[in-house]
């Protein structure tokens, strides 16, 4: 919520910069304008620390808990987009299914993503809900028929 | 002798600031319209969108001297080189990843001034479809560019400096921002945010080209009550739409029509009954669509749904409104994803369509007096392998653009051939961007039934479709087509080859290899009477990254965080 009124206030602030841009550079103004502009810069400056610091919690709404954290669905909505067949084939993004990689490293690379590549989801997923996930790839089986 | 000597130069001097003067006119409407043959004023060359230079230095004759006159690197290539250069008085300016703008001196590749924007690398981070930037737009002395997070800019075209921005999404909630290049025509900039496979509506936007202003916002998801009407069980909530791609300004009838992207889920497990079973019972408009908006008021004037509930991600996204005129009747040229090709008049109704691709199943056929979808195969949850899906998710067509060339009347258009099995998945909704996308399937790439994948540029007919010549690739090309005056077509393809063909027969003429796979834009222009081609050469992304485990070769070691502008002349 805090968070929210912050990026409202830089977004207030960036209308107000736009106008200065736009007005007169008489001196007189401009003089005034500095004023302004060096209020708006102090204002700005802390709205962006408070950004700053929560910055993973500024993710898209995380997914529910347990109870309806589907992985099957998952990798029909999103992961099988690159993670082909469900995982079970290289598309995108690599194979999942007989991935060499352990746990760890599977762990880490959905919570921080690889850049230019895949997305970092720790802002998504609980870490339980990663453990889920890896459980989901480890018991990858090929399709039948 | 001095004396003389001096008085020339000064002659010379004063000539020089006379040509500048008059070089540095402003980029307006009636200079777009007109699209005076040293320039590349906007993404498809002109309002007419033919991606056609009138330029015949480098010709049929000639073309196998041309050769590298200079390079650019632009640097942090994530994903690729994709955008579309613009020259406009002997500069050229161009975008790489990450909204980085360049101007550079289009006879020497110096660089004038650069802007690399400052981005939240945290969003960028969580973004799927980034950071790629597929171009920009020029008009009233300015540059103007979408950014990954959701702004537009306004930059100074002589200085790059930042004389506007405004944020037009809220990139931090629904995890998209703007890769297409923005449109300008008659003071005003448009641009389609991201859409299709996430929980927003679509929403494509005017502003102010003088002061950045927000003058409208069309949304492509349930923007009129008639639309709403067509989203069953509240579906326009989880939305999709959008569009991606720069569109065209039709000065006639003052109209912006554009293109449009599809809904989300992509896949839906409706089965036969989908305007009141699934997802996202009903037609779901305006997604998978051509528009064509007031430029003023941006209200809705008129248009086509192409794919009326378009069930296999074959959208409307593709910008190219190619605009022509045959026996004294007025046409505009759609391509859509899915491989037909659509033929409408100025008010968007149908007057033709026709097939570019072989592969394709996902309908039987489409009408081409009415373009009602014939044979449509809605598929319920479960396994669709028999026979796959054609095309492809990556499309009958890619989002780059063909070229139209008004001398030899043929349209040069590049077809993919291949199709995807899938498992449609009966998914819950998503309302709010959680994981982000939506796709409604587990898929993988597989061959045509009975032959194998494979990419052709057509030279055809764009009225009737009737195919003059056809030149084959065994992997579909993805870079954007250029025609010229001098009887030559260039096509950028995948493994890095740059080709020239005879535009009449299809004759290969010359061909360089760029070093790296092609999936950007192609354009000419000249400058002190010298012609020049410059290619954005790079890959990586939604569709290149799916050709190293498919197809090997050339693209197992292919970087896909690299990319440079190659420009070429005669030697």
């Amino acid at each position: 919520m805090l968070q929210d009124i912050a990026l409202q206030d830089i977004v207030l602030q960036d209308i107000a910069l736009q106008d200065i841009a736009l007005q007169d550079m008489e001196l007189d103004t401009l003089k005034l304008h500095l004023k302004k502009f060096t209020a708006l810069l102090s204002a700005a400056l802390g709205a962006s620390s408070l950004c700053a610091a929560p910055v993973q919690a500024q993710s898209a709404t995380p997914a529910p808990d347990n109870g309806t954290f589907d992985v099957e669905q998952l990798f029909a909505g999103t992961c099988g987009f690159c993670h082909s067949d469900g995982g079970r084939a290289a598309g995108k993004g690599p194979q999942l299914m007989n991935s060499p990689r352990d746990d760890d490293f599977l762990h880490i690379r959905i919570k921080n993503g690889k850049s230019g590549a895949m997305p970092a989801f720790g802002g998504a997923f609980t870490d339980a809900q990663i453990d889920q996930i890896i459980k989901y790839i480890r018991a990858l089986k090929p399709r039948e028929g | 002798m001095n004396r003389r000597w001096l008085n020339s130069g000064l002659v010379v001097i004063g000539a020089t600031l006379i040509a500048s003067s008059a070089l540095a006119q402003s980029v307006d409407t009636a200079r777009i319209e007109s699209a005076g043959q040293n320039d590349w004023l906007t993404y498809h060359g002109s309002y007419k969108s033919y991606h056609y230079s009138p330029l015949a230095q480098i010709n049929a004759s000639n073309v196998g001297n041309l050769s590298v006159a200079w390079m650019h690197i632009p640097g942090r290539s994530t994903r690729g080189l994709q955008s579309m250069p613009l020259v406009a008085d002997g500069v050229l300016y161009y975008t790489g990843s990450y909204s980085r703008v360049f101007a550079l001196n289009g006879a020497t590749g110096e660089v004038i001034w650069s802007h690399f924007p400052e981005l939240d690398e945290v969003l960028i981070a969580r973004q799927t479809h980034s950071p790629y930037n597929r171009g920009a737009a020029l008009g009233e002395g300015k540059v103007f560019v979408g950014t990954m997070d959701g702004r537009l800019l306004g930059l100074d075209m002589k200085s790059g400096k930042v004389l506007w921005e405004t944020r037009l999404i809220d990139s931090q909630k629904l995890t998209v921002g703007f890769t297409g290049a923005p449109l300008y025509a008659k003071g005003t900039v448009i641009i389609g945010a991201q859409g299709g496979e996430w929980p927003g509506r679509g929403p494509i936007f005017a502003v102010d080209a003088t002061t950045g202003k927000k003058k409208w916002e069309f949304l492509t998801v349930a923007g009129t009550d008639e639309a709403m009407k067509t989203w069953g069980s509240d579906s326009w909530r989880t939305g999709g739409g959008g569009g991606w791609m720069p569109g065209t300004y039709d000065s006639e009838t003052n109209t912006i029509l554009w293109g449009t992207a599809n809904p989300a889920p992509l896949y839906d497990w409706s089965g036969a009954d989908y305007k009141t079973q699934g997802a996202r019972p009903g037609d779901n408009l305006y997604t998978s669509s051509v528009i064509g908006l007031d430029i003023d008021t941006g209200k809705l004037k008129f248009y086509h749904q192409e794919l009326p509930h378009d069930a296999w991600d074959f959208d409307s996204a593709v910008g190219e409104f190619v605009m022509l005129e045959r026996d004294g009747q007025k046409f505009v040229v759609h391509p859509n994803k899915g491989g037909f090709v659509f033929v409408y008049d100025r008010n968007l109704a149908v007057k033709n369509v026709w097939r570019l691709v072989e592969n394709i199943n996902f309908v039987k056929d489409i009408d081409p007096k009415t373009g009602a979808l014939i044979g449509r195969r809605d598929f319920s949850a479960g396994k669709v392998t028999e026979p796959p899906l054609c095309p492809f998710i990556g499309g009958g067509v890619s989002w780059n653009a063909g070229s139209y060339n008004p001398k030899t009347g043929l349209y040069y258009k590049i077809g993919q051939e291949w199709c995807m099995t899938l498992d449609v998945q009966k998914t819950t909704p998503v309302t709010a961007p959680q994981v982000q996308l939506n796709i409604g399937a587990d898929f993988k790439m597989a061959p045509p039934p009975g032959g194998e994948i494979y990419g052709h540029l057509d030279a055809r007919d764009p009225i009737t479709g009737a195919k003059k010549w056809e030149v084959r690739y065994p992997e579909p090309p993805l870079g954007s087509v250029l025609s010229t005056a001098g009887n030559l077509v260039f096509v950028p393809d995948s493994r890095g080859i740059l080709h020239a063909y005879d535009a009449e027969t299809g004759t290969e003429l010359w061909n360089h290899n760029n070093g790296t796979g092609h999936q950007g834009g192609i354009v000419s222009y000249s400058i002190n009477g010298k012609q020049y081609i410059a290619v954005a050469a790079g890959f990586g992304g939604m569709l290149a990254d799916e050709y190293a485990p498919n197809f090997g070769g050339v693209y197992k070691s292919m970087p896909r965080d690299d990319g440079a502008l190659v420009v070429f002349s005669l030697k």
